[in-house]
C-alpha cells in the first residue's frame, strides 16, 4: 500500500440536514486502508445518514469530504464505487432467486464475443473468491435465497471486494444475524483488513465492533461524541458512552455475553 | 430434502469438464426438480397421454399440427409475456396489442394505398411504440403495471374500434388480400408447408425460433441475467448498477414485438382484422407463462416452460374437441390447469426461498 | 372422469335407432354420421342452445352424431374447424359472422371433401367459400321488418343496440331497420358477454337523451335488459328485439316487449344437420345455391301465445 499517510477517506466537519431537521452536525471521519473505522449509534443517531453520504447517496451539506487527500462530492453511488468505495447495505442487494454466482456478477457480467456471457469463468471466479473469504459453497448454482444470512452478507462483502473496492462501507451487516452468523461475518470483515481494505463498519452493537474496529467514531442525534483508537477506549467504556451514560451499563454486561 | 432446489435461472451442462467437481454431485435428478418449467413437462406429457388415449383423433398427424398451430399462436405471445413476467411485471393490453398492431398494418396498407409491406414496417415502429409507452408510464408514473396496462389495455380497445370506425366506416378493416406484398408477406407470416406429409404452419417455427432466442437471452446473456434480476429484487438490482427503467422499459417492448408479430400473422392468415377482437387473450398469455413455471412475482421463470404451457393450453383447446367433450367444460379445465400450476409454483418458491 | 362421464352421457343421449343403411356408404366405415357444429357464440348462449337442440333433434331423428364447438374469436373458430376436418367428420355446419377468417379453412374443408354448410350469418359470402347451402335469415330483410314494426309501434327517436362488435350480421339488421323506419335511428354499442354493462349503458343513454322512445336490440335476453333500463331510466321507451326465447314470450304476452323478430334457430340447427344428412345418403341440395330464409318471422301480443308451449321447452 502506498500512500498509507494519506487516509483513504477523511470526512471533516461533515453536516446534512433534511429539512428543518438537521440528521448530522460537524462529524469527522477518517478510514485508512488496513483499518476498521467502526460507527456506532442509536437508532437515530445519524449513522445511516453519514455512509449515505460516503457511499454517494446523499451530498453533505457542510464540511469536507475527501477521497485520498482529494476533495470530492459524488452525484451518486456510480461515482462512489468508481473511486473504490464500495458499500454493502443491510437489504445486500442479492436477488434471492438468483445463483450464487449470478448475484456475485451482477451487474458487472464478464462476456465474450455476441455479448455472451462467460459463465464458465464467471462460476470459477465466484467459487474462488468466496473460498479465498473462507466461505466454502458446495454449489454456486444455488440460489442465494438458499444461503444463510451471513454466507449472503459474505457473498455481497466478496463482490464488492473482487470488483475493486479500496473501501468498504458496510451497513449494519450484523444487525439482523444470530450470534453464529453474525462471528461469520466479523471474521470475514478481519479479512477484508488483512487484505488492505478500508472497512467503515456501521454497528449498534458495541459487542461486534470492538473486537474488529481500530477506531470507534460513536454517534448520538447526529453528533460525534466520541472518536477514539483502539488503545485508548476499552470494550466496557465503549459500551457505556454507546448506551449514553451508563445508565444501561448493567444491560450492557449482559449482553456482552451473548455478543461474542 | 436437505437442499432447497436450483433456482429458475437453471443452467443446461456447460460442454466440457466443469469447472469444480462437486458440481457433478449435484444429481441430474435434483437439477432437473429445480428447473421451472418441469411441473408444466409433466403435466403437459400427462395430458398428451389422456387425449391420445381418450380421442381417437388426437394421434392423427393433421390433428397434431393443428395442435401446434393453435399452441404456436399463443406460444409467440407467452414468449414475450413470460420475459416480462419474469421481469417482475405484467401486461393486460397484450391483447388488444395484437389487434392494434394487426389493424394498424392493415389499415395504413389499404388507405395509404401502399404495398402491404409498408403497413408491416409501419405496424413494427408503431407497436414497438406502444410497447415503450407502457414501459414509460410505468416507470415514470410507479403505478403497478397491473394498473397502468389495465388503462392502455382499455384506451387501445377503445381506438382499435374508434379508429376503424371512423376510417373504414366498418368494424373491421378492409381486405388486404389483392394489394401489393400480400403473398410474399403471407408467405412469412401464415404460409404453411408439407414436412413429410405433415402440415406444418410456418407460425409454429417461428414460435420453436422466439422460444430458443429467449432461452438463449435469458439464460446466456447480460440482459438475461438483468431480467431475473429487476423481477426478482428490483431494488437489489438497482443498487448493483442495473439499469433497472431500461430493462422493464425493453420488456414491455419485447411484449409490442410479440404483438407485433402475432398480428401481423392475423393480418395475412385472414386479410382483414375484426377491430374488437384480442380482448381476454391477454389472460390466456399470462396462464400461458403460469402454468410454464413463472412466478406472478417476477424473478423466475422461463421461456420454454411458458411454450410448454403453450402446448398445454392448445392441447387442452383442441383436445376437447377431438375427444367430443361437451366444450362447455373447456374453461373449468383451463381454470383447473392454472390452479394445479401455480400450486405448485408456489410449492417449487416455498422450497427455493427457504433460508436457513 | 367425471367429464369423460358427461361427454358419454351426452353422447347417450343423442342415439336413437335411426341408423340407415345408407349412411353406410358415405365413409364406408359403417359408422353413424359424425356432423359437426363450429359457431362464433360465446358460451352459455340461449341462442346457440335452440340451435343446438334443432341440431340434435334432426341427429337423433337421422341417427347421426353431433358435435359442437364454439368461439367467438375469427381465429379460433377457424381452428376449431380444423379440429374438425382432423377428425374427418362427415360435414361441417359453420357461422360466417367472420368471412375473412374462415376463408382458408373452408378451403381445406373442401379439399378434404368434407361438406360444409353454413348457418346463420354470412348468407353472401357462404356460396363463394364453398358452403353447399346456407340456412338463416336474410338479415337486411329481417332488418326492414324489424324497422316497419318499429314504425307500427308508433316509435320515432329509436336506439339498435348491437351487443357484438364485429359482427356484419348485427350491423345489416340496424341498417335494415333504418332503411323501413320513419323517424331516426342510431346505433349503441354494449359489451353483450356482461349484461350489468348492457343495462347500465342503455340507461345512460337514456338518461342522457330522453327523446328516445324505441329500443330495438338484436337478442332475447338484450330486450329483457332493456326493458330494466327503460325502468330504471324512467320514460316509456317501447322495446322490439330480433330472437326469442321463454322469458321474450312472458314479456310479449304482458306487452313490456312489443315484438320480437324471431329467425327460428332452431329451424337453422336442424335444417343444416339434415341438410348434410341428405347430401350424403341422397346427394340434395336444398335452396338451389342460394340462402334458405328461417325468417323473419315477427312474434307479437297476437301470436305470442300459440308459441309458449314451444318456448317453454326451449325449443323457440
Amino acid at each position: 500500500m502506498t500512500g498509507t499517510d494519506q487516509p483513504l477517506i477523511r470526512l471533516t466537519g461533515v453536516g446534512k440536514s433534511h429539512g428543518a431537521v438537521i440528521a448530522l452536525r460537524d462529524v469527522d471521519l477518517e478510514a485508512s486502508a488496513g483499518e476498521v473505522t467502526c460507527v456506532l449509534g442509536d437508532n437515530g443517531a445519524g449513522k445511516s445518514t453519514l455512509i449515505k453520504i460516503v457511499a454517494g447517496l446523499h451530498r453533505h451539506d457542510t464540511g469536507t469530504y475527501e477521497v485520498q487527500g482529494e476533495k470530492v462530492e459524488f452525484g451518486s453511488p456510480r461515482e462512489a464505487l468508481d473511486r473504490g468505495i464500495a458499500t454493502v447495505y443491510q437489504d445486500l442487494a442479492v436477488v434471492p432467486l438468483m445463483p450464487v454466482w449470478r448475484n456475485f456478477f451482477l451487474g458487472s457480467e464478464k462476456r465474450r464475443r455476441f455479448g455472451r456471457l462467460d459463465i464458465v469463468s464467471m462460476r470459477e471466479t465466484a467459487r474462488r473468491e468466496m473460498a479465498a473469504m473462507g466461505v466454502d459453497l458446495r454449489d454456486v448454482d444455488q440460489p442465494i435465497g438458499t444461503l444463510s444470512g451471513g454466507e449472503r452478507q459474505c457473498v455481497a462483502i466478496a463482490r464488492a471486494v473482487h470488483f475493486g473496492a479500496r473501501a468498504l462501507v458496510l451497513d449494519e451487516p450484523t444487525a439482523a444475524l444470530g450470534v453464529k452468523q453474525a462471528g461469520v461475518v466479523l471474521r470475514y470483515i478481519v479479512r477484508a483488513r488483512e487484505r488492505g481494505l478500508a472497512v467503515v463498519f456501521i454497528t449498534h452493537n458495541p459487542h461486534h465492533a470492538y473486537p474488529v474496529g481500530d477506531r470507534f467514531l460513536i454517534l448520538n442525534r447526529g453528533r460525534s461524541i466520541g472518536d477514539h483508537n483502539k488503545d485508548e477506549i476499552t470494550r466496557e467504556e465503549l459500551t457505556a458512552l454507546m448506551a449514553g451514560g451508563g445508565e444501561l451499563e448493567e444491560l450492557a454486561r449482559e449482553l456482552d455475553v451473548a455478543g461474542d | 430434502m436437505t437442499r432447497a432446489a436450483s433456482s429458475g435461472v437453471a443452467e443446461p451442462p456447460v460442454a466440457g469438464p466443469g469447472p469444480d467437481e462437486r458440481l457433478a454431485r449435484r444429481s441430474p435428478l435434483r437439477r432437473l426438480l429445480g428447473r421451472p418449467e418441469l411441473g408444466a413437462l409433466l403435466g403437459a406429457v400427462a395430458l398428451f397421454v389422456f387425449f391420445s388415449v381418450v380421442a381417437d383423433a388426437f394421434l392423427r398427424a393433421g390433428s397434431f399440427s393443428t395442435v401446434l398451430y393453435a399452441s404456436s399462436t399463443f406460444g409467440i405471445m407467452a414468449v414475450g409475456v413470460s420475459l416480462l413476467m419474469i421481469g417482475g411485471e405484467f401486461d393486460l393490453s397484450a391483447g388488444v396489442l395484437v389487434t392494434s398492431s394487426a389493424l394498424i398494418a392493415a389499415l395504413t396498407a389499404y388507405q395509404l394505398t401502399l404495398n402491404v409491406w409498408a403497413g408491416v414496417a409501419i405496424s413494427l415502429v408503431l407497436t414497438l411504440a406502444l410497447g415503450a409507452a407502457n414501459g414509460l408510464l410505468y416507470v415514470r408514473t410507479r403505478l403497478p403495471s397491473f394498473i397502468v396496462t389495465l388503462a392502455t389495455f382499455f384506451m387501445l380497445a377503445g381506438l382499435n374500434l374508434g379508429v376503424t370506425k371512423a376510417l373504414t366506416g366498418n368494424v373491421a378493416s378492409d381486405s388486404v388480400r389483392d394489394m401489393d406484398g400480400f403473398d410474399s408477406a403471407r408467405a412469412v407470416f401464415a404460409s404453411d408447408m408439407d414436412v413429410l406429409g405433415v402440415n406444418v404452419r410456418i407460425t409454429v417455427l417461428w414460435w420453436l425460433l422466439f422460444v430458443a432466442v429467449a432461452t438463449w437471452i435469458l439464460l446466456r446473456t447480460r440482459t438475461g441475467n438483468w431480467i431475473f434480476a429487476v423481477g426478482g429484487s428490483a431494488d437489489s438490482a438497482r443498487a448493483v448498477g442495473v439499469p433497472v427503467d431500461r430493462v422493464k422499459i425493453g420488456l414491455f417492448m419485447g411484449v409490442a414485438f410479440c404483438a407485433w408479430f402475432s398480428g401481423m400473422h392475423l393480418v395475412f392468415a385472414f386479410a382483414t382484422v375484426q377491430s374488437g377482437e384480442g380482448v381476454g387473450n391477454e389472460f390466456l398469455y399470462i396462464i400461458c407463462a403460469v402454468i410454464g413455471g413463472c412466478l406472478l412475482t417476477g424473478g423466475y421463470g422461463s421461456a420454454i416452460g411458458a411454450a410448454i404451457g403453450a402446448f398445454i393450453f392448445g392441447m387442452t383447446n383442441k383436445g376437447i374437441v377431438y375427444a367430443e367433450w361437451n366444450p362447455d367444460w373447456f374453461r373449468f379445465f383451463l381454470g383447473a390447469m392454472l390452479l394445479i400450476a401455480t400450486v405448485v409454483n408456489l410449492a417449487v418458491r416455498r422450497r427455493v426461498e427457504r433460508t436457513s | 372422469m367425471a367429464l369423460a362421464t358427461v361427454g358419454l352421457l351426452a353422447l347417450g343421449a343423442c342415439s336413437s335407432e335411426g341408423g340407415k343403411k345408407a349412411e353406410e356408404e358415405a365413409e364406408g366405415t359403417g359408422a353413424r354420421l359424425k356432423i359437426a357444429m363450429v359457431t362464433h357464440s360465446a358460451p352459455g348462449d340461449t341462442f346457440w342452445d335452440i340451435v343446438q337442440k334443432g341440431a340434435k333433434a334432426a341427429a337423433a331423428k337421422d341417427g347421426a352424431e353431433f358435435l359442437y364447438a364454439a368461439d367467438p374469436d375469427g381465429g379460433k373458430q377457424a381452428e376449431l374447424v380444423q379440429a374438425q376436418i382432423d377428425k374427418r367428420v362427415d360435414g361441417i355446419i359453420v357461422t360466417l359472422a367472420k368471412p375473412d377468417a374462415m376463408r382458408d379453412v373452408l378451403a381445406r374443408a373442401t379439399a378434404a371433401k368434407i361438406p360444409v354448410v353454413s348457418i346463420n350469418s354470412g348468407q353472401h359470402e357462404s356460396a363463394r367459400l364453398g358452403a353447399v347451402a346456407h340456412f338463416g335469415q336474410d338479415e337486411t330483410i329481417a332488418g326492414e321488418a324489424a324497422g316497419a314494426e318499429m314504425t307500427r309501434i308508433g316509435a320515432k327517436n329509436a336506439l339498435c343496440v348491437v351487443h357484438e362488435q364485429g359482427n356484419v350480421g348485427l350491423e345489416a339488421r340496424c341498417a335494415g331497420a333504418r332503411k323501413t323506419f320513419r323517424g331516426t335511428m342510431r346505433n349503441l354499442f354494449v359489451q353483450g358477454a356482461n349484461m350489468p354493462g348492457v343495462k347500465s349503458s342503455i340507461t345512460a343513454k337514456l338518461q342522457a337523451d330522453d327523446g328516445v322512445d324505441g329500443i330495438l336490440t338484436l337478442g332475447a335476453p338484450f330486450a329483457a335488459t332493456a326493458v330494466d333500463a327503460v325502468k330504471e331510466a324512467g320514460g316509456d321507451a317501447k322495446i322490439g328485439t330480433f330472437d326469442l326465447n321463454r322469458d321474450l314470450i312472458a314479456s310479449i304476452t304482458s306487452g313490456a316487449v312489443a315484438f320480437a323478430v324471431d329467425q327460428q334457430p332452431y329451424l337453422q340447427g336442424y335444417e343444416a344437420v339434415d341438410q348434410l344428412w341428405l347430401l350424403r345418403t341422397n346427394g340434395n341440395v336444398l335452396g338451389g345455391g342460394r340462402p334458405v330464409l328461417t325468417g323473419p318471422a315477427i312474434v307479437t301480443k297476437e301470436n305470442a301465445g300459440r308459441l309458449e308451449a314451444f318456448a317453454n321447452r326451449g325449443t323457440r
